[in-house]
């Protein structure tokens, strides 16, 4: 694989995210199917980023939907890294001009209070290392035109990731069930969403083990006070100009992303 | 003209008890919602006068989702005869059924009567038990295609339900998780949050619409809340599962 191409791809995505014109799909500058080479990518404009002050706050976790992974063709999950200019506070109105074609999910986000920074961590020692929960909205987009994605355009874009709400609660794992707590997300009093824990790899804590695993390979291991986005609890909904989208989640309460008109 | 409700009554029913597939009624015979209705309730005196008797109801289109794809602006109700209860942990014949879906629920057991329109908060003073549950629907029509009318006219699909242990509803219901397994394998994920928004308004519905049609929900009934995921093609030999939280679980077979 060439380097020239893989700067090429960071370029364009950079420029699509600075200028807010959507470029076309990166996978074609790429070995077909490489995903390593689409993470090389993601690190060379997660190093542009910190470059430029921006602080790393977390990760998120995408594809941890046995549909989606069907859909995208590929039996995994993937990662994006969550910088502190992503953070949106509950319910503070999100900008939507800035953005291109949003959609929101819903997701449980655990904060850690110890570093996982050895190979191979167990569900329990991921578990151990967690100091609470609290419900979240990730609000994805694509700097690809009209998500015409596959896996590595998304993989080498910060894993479709643009900005996140996380929950003021801090919710302890055993005051709630992480496979069964029942989702909603509501617009104008309606569902738009609904789900369940068991929907993000049968539990979430399943999606945060394969993270840690992966950082640890990636050289960006887990630390104490990272945000881990833990991947969709039911169906990502388009966002609308001007509306608010609630999410509920059994045991942890809810939380708010408002969109300007 | 107005239909002859007799006539379309007794092809439902037919269908009903032999598990055949008819075609829509709607393509040859002009009725409205409301005959549909009284085609539904004739076909099930039929099934009464054949030894059955009635147990509950069932909602339909619970989901504003579903009721917008089926061009509709309000949930369908249908009545629930006790030979359709499957025993929890049970085995349906799967040649008694034309092609069967199911769907998860949770349903209730009231404790007093229900009459004409009532708040949702009324509706949820009626309520001695809510259990995990799911819906067995099977539209007698080819290839599970219909109009609303139609549909209501088949007893809105209804053909089983299974019904898991009965718990004291002193818990929050609007928002339980719940997760339908196939050997073991979830098939669907939901959120009794689908169900209008929070179940009880299912209910509180219920008992507006079936006073409609001149019923009343009676201490005692079963209410089915409606589907809380899409419908899952049943097949033979397979083991279901729904799973509800906070509630517990039911479970059925299907027979090789």
């Amino acid at each position: 694989m060439s380097d020239d191409a893989i700067q090429k791809a960071a370029d364009w995505l950079l420029e699509a995210y600075q200028t807010g014109k959507a470029c076309e799909p990166v996978r074609d500058l790429l070995p077909e199917g490489d995903v390593d080479a689409a993470y090389a990518v993601q690190e060379i404009n997660t190093e542009r980023r910190l470059a430029g002050g921006a602080r790393m706050v977390g990760r998120k976790i995408g594809l941890t939907s046995k549909l989606v992974q069907k859909q995208l063709g590929v039996d995994r999950p993937d990662f994006g890294i969550l910088f502190d200019d992503m953070a949106i506070p509950d319910g503070e109105e999100v900008d939507t001009s800035s953005l291109l074609a949003p959609r929101v999910e819903a997701e449980i986000t655990y904060v850690l209070e110890k570093d996982i920074n050895f190979e191979k961590p167990t569900n329990s020692e991921v578990i151990n290392a967690i100091a609470y929960a609290t419900p979240s909205i990730e609000i994805v987009d694509s700097r690809v035109k009209d998500w015409n994605i596959k896996i590595q355009d998304t993989v080498a874009d910060n894993a479709s990731a643009v900005l996140y709400v996380v929950g003021n609660q801090k919710v302890k794992l055993d005051e709630f069930d992480g496979r069964m707590c029942g989702m909603v997300m509501e617009s104008k009093g309606e569902p738009v969403s609904v789900g369940a824990g068991a929907a993000c790899l049968g539990h979430p804590i399943n999606a945060v083990r394969w993270l840690a695993e992966e950082m640890v390979q990636r050289g960006r291991p887990l630390s104490a006070g990272d945000v881990v986005m833990s991947g969709a609890l039911g169906p990502m909904v388009g966002v609308e100009a001007g509306q608010v989208y609630e999410v509920r989640i059994n045991g942890l309460g809810s939380v708010r992303a408002a969109f300007s008109v | 003209m107005s239909a002859d409700i007799e006539k379309l009554a007794k092809i439902v029913y037919d269908a009903q008890i032999n598990a055949t597939a008819i075609s829509q009624l709607s393509e040859t015979e002009s009725f409205t919602l409301e005959e549909a209705y009284r085609v539904q309730a004739k076909s099930i005196d039929m099934r009464l006068d054949a030894g059955e008797h009635r147990v509950g109801m069932k909602m339909g289109f619970t989901s504003r989702a579903k009721m917008i794809q089926m061009g509709v602006d309000d949930m369908i109700w249908g009545r629930l005869t006790n030979s359709m209860l499957v025993e929890d942990g049970g085995e349906i014949d799967f040649s008694k059924y034309v092609h069967p879906r199911v769907e998860p629920e949770i349903a209730y057991l009231l404790k007093s009567d229900l009459e004409g329109p009532v708040s949702t908060m009324e509706a949820w003073n009626a309520v001695e038990a809510i259990a995990p549950a799911m819906e067995i629907i099977d539209s007698r029509y080819e290839n599970f295609k219909f109009t609303v009318e139609d549909v209501v006219a088949d007893n809105s699909s209804s053909s089983g339900f299974v019904i898991g242990q009965w718990c004291f509803p002193e818990i929050d219901i609007s928002n339980l998780g719940m997760v339908m397994e196939f050997d073991g394998r979830a098939v669907q994920i939901g959120s009794s949050a689908a169900i209008l928004g929070h179940p009880a308004r299912s209910l509180a519905t219920a008992s507006r619409m079936v006073a409609e049609d001149g019923e009343k929900l009676s201490a005692g009934d079963i209410v089915m809340a409606g589907g809380a995921t899409a419908a899952e093609a049943l097949y033979e030999g397979v083991s279901v599962r729904n799973s509800v939280e906070d509630l517990g679980f039911c479970g059925f077979g299907v027979s090789k």
